[in-house]
């Protein structure tokens, strides 16, 4: 037998850029644990449809070079910060210098802060089931750090633009921790884009942890290019009554991978969790989400619609785990798929595992294509093919879309779909 | 306007229709009556270019044109409309994006601008009382949750908002209580106009009382086996469609 493929020593190398030095000391130990890790394969239960389009070359074990903002053009509302191949870009960055809020990237944290994250970091993850989180960890060469105090408020969105440059070949590692004491409330919208078109990968992690009663609201789109695999993870846990709302909304790409994983760990904590994901070409998108009651009276809803077209593949992968001590859980998950052509392929699966007895655990997963009467309907008032189908691609989606609560976010995916859409369909 | 001469059209490899002919001038009311499964829907999918059937011999053409080399997206901005039997429910597309999208396609091929949002807002509320829908129902989904009466006055109010130059009407009347009736009649006489031909495809009578037609035809295994004016529509409640040697399936007075 074929021994099982590692990670070439090539990635363990970090680049260097400046870190403070508890920082320094946790990416050691953890490229220390990954001598020898095993690469996702096709046996690999969580990467069974994706591992074939994950092409871990050693090109992209470089680590991108820092580039400042020379041709950035960003022109955001409100609260940003600017990574670019995973180092943050001061001139291009705006947030404000607010009561009770550090907002800080990792360079520049003091040493009782770079602590106390060094800490934290990795908390969050459950590191059997994201492997690639784990070479983040080994890999950040910078990254943000939001702490809100206790009854903090952050009052406008806070956008998180990662771009990587595809000038040359590498990886880059953009990562997020976000500490949300009691009573705080913030929304964060991390958005995913390139330019160039070398071969680029991109491993993300953003971690959440939020306190008794507060407010996370997650906004994440992904628009990368055809020459970027991105494998991101987030990780979530939740104190009593605490709330987190995520809204991912993703484009493929050569790959695209996302591990939601939302712990609920204090009785009366609620999360939403929304995607929507549009496949084209030869693109493939895998989404694997998964939810812990771990504490009784949460609730969890989970919507998530992918769309696939021509010969792409999406992947939807949901787990519901309910524990034991976790009764009166409430839980509902939705995912419904759409194929707009016949070399289109979607596999979802839903994975419920309930330990506790009094729950209400629903969900719900279906796979079609457009309505041909629908559409006879639509184009019988003289509505053109091309427009019948948008309308009823986006009638699909149009309740997700609607839900993103920042309206920045639903400008851009709403061009992005367009662009899809006249790509998609054909007028007659 | 319409003529259909010698059309045959069969669904799966099934002939429904065997040897159509009709002609319709501008202004008339042409009514076609017949048993269940003798073509008539298939006649009103066949006109508006529903490629479930298929045309297997036989011409019809709109105004000289022909309308077989026609999708149905250009049949309906040439001026061919269909009343639905069954009006589709289409959950996420609300009625009023709906509406002005079909108004505005028929309004760019005919060269003029585009409604923008508030003047069509203006238009919709108006014919909707037309046809005594409360504009509310421009907020929902197409069809979204409709009762049948309320499906059918939406499809009379696109009637009225699109300004058809054939408005085909299948079963307009079926489900209807007799107020929705008045009010559905009352939208489709609003239609009538010297410049504008519209065919009810019906199983019973009674909407013939409100919409008094021209010229009625009956249809029966696939072909007209008699046409007449508005008194073969009343000798056919009378006696049924046994003397013109159809197998009776209904009566046409049966449930009116």
């Amino acid at each position: 037998m074929k021994p099982a493929p590692t990670l070439s020593s090539a990635f363990l190398e970090p680049g260097g850029h400046s870190l403070p030095a508890p920082l320094l000391e946790l990416r050691r130990q953890r490229g220390t644990a990954l001598v020898d890790m095993p690469l996702p394969t096709r046996k690999t239960e969580n990467w069974k449809y994706s591992s074939r389009y994950l092409k871990l070359t050693d090109g992209l074990a470089a680590t991108l070079p820092a580039t400042g903002k020379d041709g950035l053009s960003l022109s955001l509302p409100g609260y940003r910060v600017v990574f670019r191949n995973g180092v943050m870009v001061p001139e291009a960055s705006d947030f404000p210098d607010l009561d009770g809020i550090l907002i800080q990237r990792f360079g520049d944290l003091d040493d009782s802060d770079a602590a106390a994250l060094a800490e934290r970091l990795d908390n969050t993850l459950d590191s059997r089931a994201v492997q690639m989180a784990r070479l983040n960890s080994a890999r950040f060469e910078d990254g943000l750090y939001i702490r809100l105090d206790k009854e903090a408020v952050l009052d406008h969105p806070l956008f998180v633009v990662h771009e990587v440059t595809g000038t040359a070949s590498g990886s880059a590692y953009p990562r997020i921790y976000v500490e949300a004491a009691r009573h705080s409330q913030i929304t964060l919208v991390e958005e995913y884009l390139s330019s160039g078109d070398e071969p680029v990968m991109v491993d993300s992690v953003t971690e959440f942890t939020l306190g008794d009663g507060a407010n996370v609201t997650s906004v994440r789109l992904v628009m990368e290019g055809e020459n970027v695999q991105h494998i991101g993870a987030t990780g979530v846990r939740q104190a009593a009554s605490s709330r987190f709302e995520s809204h991912c909304v993703g484009f493929g790409g050569p790959l695209r991978r996302h591990d939601l994983m939302v712990r609920l760990e204090g009785e009366g904590g609620e999360c939403k969790l929304n995607g929507v994901v549009v496949t084209q070409g030869k693109q493939h998108y895998d989404n694997h989400t998964s939810i812990e009651h771990v504490a009784a009276h949460c609730n969890s809803e989970e919507t998530y619609r992918n769309i696939a077209a021509d010969q792409s593949h999406a992947v939807f992968n949901g787990r519901i785990h309910i524990h034991e001590d976790a009764q009166k859980s409430n839980a509902n998950m939705n995912n419904k798929n759409l194929l707009l052509s016949t070399g289109a392929e979607i596999d979802t699966k839903p994975e419920l595992e309930i330990y506790a007895d009094d729950v209400k655990c629903a969900h719900g997963a279906t796979i079609g294509q457009l309505d041909r009467k629908s559409l006879f309907y639509l184009v019988s008032r003289g509505i053109g093919r091309r427009e019948a189908n948008t309308l009823l691609t986006m009638a699909f989606i149009n309740e997700l879309v609607e839900q993103i609560p920042v309206q920045a976010v639903k400008d851009a995916a709403q061009l992005r779909l367009n662009e899809f859409f006249d790509q998609t369909f054909e007028e007659a | 306007m319409l003529s259909i001469k010698n059309l045959h059209a069969s669904v799966e490899g099934e002939e429904i229709l065997k040897g159509i002919d009709l002609e319709i001038k501008a202004g008339e009311v042409h009514a076609i009556m017949g048993p269940n499964g003798s073509g008539k829907s298939t006649l009103s999918q066949v006109l508006a270019g529903n490629e479930t059937f298929e045309v297997t011999e036989g011409e019809i053409t709109l105004n000289g044109d022909n309308l077989l080399d026609l999708e149905t997206e250009e049949r309906a901005r040439e001026g061919i409309f269909l009343a639905f039997q069954y009006p589709v429910e289409i959950p996420g597309v609300s009625n009023l994006q709906f509406l002005r999208t079909a108004v505005n396609a028929m309004r760019t091929h005919r060269g003029e601008p585009e409604m923008n949002a508030a003047e069509f807002m203006k238009l919709a509320r108006e014919v909707s009382k037309q046809v005594d829908l409360d504009p509310a129902f421009l907020k929902r989904g197409v069809n979204e949750g409709f009762s049948g009466g309320e499906k059918k006055r939406n499809e009379i109010m696109q009637a009225l908002l699109l300004q058809p130059k054939l408005a085909i009407l299948d079963e307009t009347d079926s489900g209807l209580d007799i107020d929705a009736l008045q009010v559905v009649s009352k939208g489709v006489n609003a239609l009538r106009a010297d410049d504008r031909a519209i065919l009810m495809v019906t199983h019973y009578q009674r909407l013939l009382n409100h919409i008094v037609p021209d010229y009625v035809h009956v249809l029966a295994g696939g072909r007209i086996v008699k046409s007449g004016g508005r008194e073969l529509a009343l000798e056919l409640e009378e006696r049924g469609y046994g003397w013109l040697g159809v197998k009776e399936e209904a009566a046409p007075s049966a449930a009116s």
